[in-house]
């Protein structure tokens, strides 16, 4: 099925919620779908894998069209070979784990199923607990056996919905990268949904963000996620330094410009108003001596002095004012004028001892700075 | 225990004492006096009472069978949909549990009575359905299916949609996903509705004499054998009683079975 198109649209309301929705996949992809509760991100996975009937579109899942409203196809979810795997695993309370695995294998004879269950109970480190009851199990586990169950009757297309929400950091990063490397051996199509930014970044290679049951942006994770240029994604996304600045001078040929809030004072990057990729008209766009300058709080660099011979051309002093643990690392916030986030390692936090009301340097690049356009 | 004062437990204690006692001595007053009246077998022996149990035991089984699949579906179709219209029958299902069986017996009289609503329509087709067998079914499925109908659709709720969205797609369509699922985890739900279900319609009583009659070996059950017999051989009577009593018993520990294997907290 390698080559063939996993991808869609559809128009679906629900009470009065409307979702409009178009995706494409090819194989070995991973679609991440972004976006805040209530977005219609689970409703799109829903739709995808025929557990709804959209009021109209297109869905084609590995080659085979499942749904055509103007041709009058509806491929109904027993049928759609979707892999669904759900924030609360739903593990089947009443079975074990090697049947809960096994649900899905019902045709098959039961050597083969038994077969079939064996080697994902392996595939998944889960050896040993075949007879165990679902609640017996930890959380971890439990997805693992989600996954197993979801992924052993072969699917065409393996739909995620927030699958590691529920763990803690720790495990749930551990699960994201063994599945992320589990998918780029199999070439399988995935469509994760989630509000996490890291798990948007490890498993997608390609974001669509939906807000109000629309895609308002569309691109690789990096770009999308990374720096964000409208307001609402960055707002979504959760830029952690979001400052609105007065732009004082522009210098063209460097390509930079100096923008400042009194005494704070930084180098973004040059922009000249202009309508953007969007095509807002000029007069809805913000005064040009106006910006929103985002930068990411993981692009900052704490230092101890006054960094000098540095490229970098932010250097900016402040006294801490908060450390928050976020694991595995920390996020430090300096009053510079304006609080800037950073996050630090454990490592860095011991070793230059970052306590509040200390003095300390924030550093970055230009380029590490994004405009941010602001909502229409 | 700790929690109460001396005259709370005292209040408490004795109210209890009061309470047991109530529900008690009538109970051990029955068994002692169906004993002393000889051998409780011997008197459940008779012509008399063993066509009055086999007539209880075959119209109640055979009106759990049609409570089973009407029931189910129904319930199921509660617990799922969200339409107005069936909100509104839903509070209407448990009507037969208050309305008095006497007046369900003559509603039926006039629903399905030789110059009953439909009743007359039938006895122009032939069918006749006042004193026969089909009423007494009749009776004990219309006062025993709001137990039934109601734990199901209970039980069928506390299974949520998630399941069996995910069931479907692992390939079980929607019927085999209820068998493989639903049924299974809303299981002692519904086995606690039919054991009720059962209670209700083998003790039954009000509605049927109305509707059925008092005929032996045709309307006559359990209930309506130990009122007839209870004038005429107090003892039969009394063993009669007995019976019915320690299928009640059953039917407890039938209760306390399934509520033990709920799924509670692992649904």
């Amino acid at each position: 099925m390698s080559g063939q198109p996993t991808e869609g649209w559809f128009r679906h309301s629900v009470g009065g919620f409307s979702l409009d929705f178009q995706w494409s996949l090819s194989p070995s992809r991973v679609l991440v779908l972004f976006g805040p509760s209530g977005a219609g991100k689970s409703t799109a996975l829903k739709l995808m894998a025929g557990l709804a009937k959209p009021r109209e579109g297109k869905i084609e899942i590995g080659g085979r069209v499942v749904f055509d409203s103007a041709a009058g196809v509806w491929v109904p979810a027993h049928r759609r070979r979707v892999g669904y795997l759900t924030q609360q695993c739903h593990l089947f309370p009443h079975l074990k784990v090697n049947q809960n695995i096994g649900y899905g294998l019902r045709r098959l004879p039961a050597r083969e199923r038994e077969e079939t269950v064996r080697y994902w109970l392996e595939t998944l480190h889960l050896d040993g607990l075949e007879k165990r009851q679902p609640w017996e199990l930890s959380g971890g586990q439990q997805q693992r056996v989600a996954l197993a169950r979801a992924l052993a009757p072969g699917p065409d297309l393996l739909l995620l919905d927030e699958p590691f929400s529920s763990l803690d950091p720790e495990l749930r990063r551990i699960l994201q990268r063994e599945l992320r490397s589990m998918l780029t051996q199999r070439e399988i199509p995935v469509v994760v949904v989630t509000h996490d930014r890291e798990e948007a970044l490890v498993l997608g290679d390609w974001v669509q963000v939906l807000d109000e049951g629309r895609v308002i942006a569309n691109g690789p994770p990096l770009q999308v996620l990374g720096q964000p240029g409208q307001g609402r994604v960055a707002r979504l996304v959760g830029v952690e330094n979001l400052l609105e600045l007065e732009v004082e001078s522009r210098n063209a040929e460097d390509g930079t410009m100096f923008c400042a809030a009194g005494d704070f004072r930084l180098e973004v990057p040059f922009s000249e108003p202009d309508p953007g990729d969007h095509g807002h008209p000029t007069s809805s766009l913000p005064k040009a001596d106006r910006v929103n300058v985002g930068i990411r709080a993981s692009d900052i660099i704490l230092a101890e002095v006054e960094p000098t011979g540095t490229s970098a051309r932010n250097r900016l002093p402040g006294t801490v004012t908060a450390v928050e643990p976020r694991p595995p690392g920390y996020t430090v916030t300096l009053d510079c004028g304006q609080n800037l986030q950073c996050h630090i390692t454990r490592a860095s936090l011991t070793e230059m001892d970052v306590t509040p009301g200390r003095r300390m340097w924030a550093v970055f690049k230009a380029s590490s700075c994004f405009l941010v356009q602001a909502d229409g | 225990m700790r929690i109460l004062t001396s005259t709370g437990a005292v209040l408490g204690g004795g109210a209890g004492i009061l309470y047991v006692l109530f529900i008690g001595l009538p109970v051990v007053a029955l068994i002692v006096k169906a004993a002393q009246g000889g051998g409780i077998l011997e008197n459940l022996s008779g012509d008399f009472a063993l066509t009055a149990l086999k007539l209880s035991l075959a119209t109640s089984a055979i009106s759990m069978g049609l409570l089973v699949l009407v029931g189910t579906p129904f319930a199921y179709l509660l617990a799922r949909s969200d339409s107005k219209a069936l909100r509104l029958v839903d509070s209407f299902i448990e009507l037969p549990i208050v309305m008095p069986p006497v007046v369900a017996g003559v509603a039926m009289l006039m629903a399905f009575g030789r110059q009953g609503v439909v009743g007359s329509a039938l006895a122009d087709l032939g069918i006749n359905l006042p004193f026969t067998a089909a009423a007494v079914i009749f009776a004990q499925v219309f006062v025993a299916a709001p137990f039934y109908v109601r734990a199901a659709k209970l039980g069928i709720q506390m299974v949520s949609r998630e399941y069996e969205e995910i069931s479907q797609t692992l390939g079980s369509p929607p019927w085999a996903t209820f068998f493989r699922l639903t049924a299974p985890l809303a299981g002692p739900s519904i086995v606690a509705g039919l054991a009720l279900a059962w209670a209700r319609a083998i003790s039954e009583f009000g509605a049927t004499i109305i509707f059925a009659g008092n005929l032996t070996g045709k309307t006559q059950t359990l209930p309506l054998a130990i009122m007839t017999s209870l004038q005429s051989n107090l003892a039969e009577a009394l063993a009669l009683a007995v019976l019915l009593m320690a299928g009640a018993f059953l039917i407890l520990l039938v209760l306390g079975a399934a509520t033990r294997r709920e799924w509670q907290g692992r649904i």
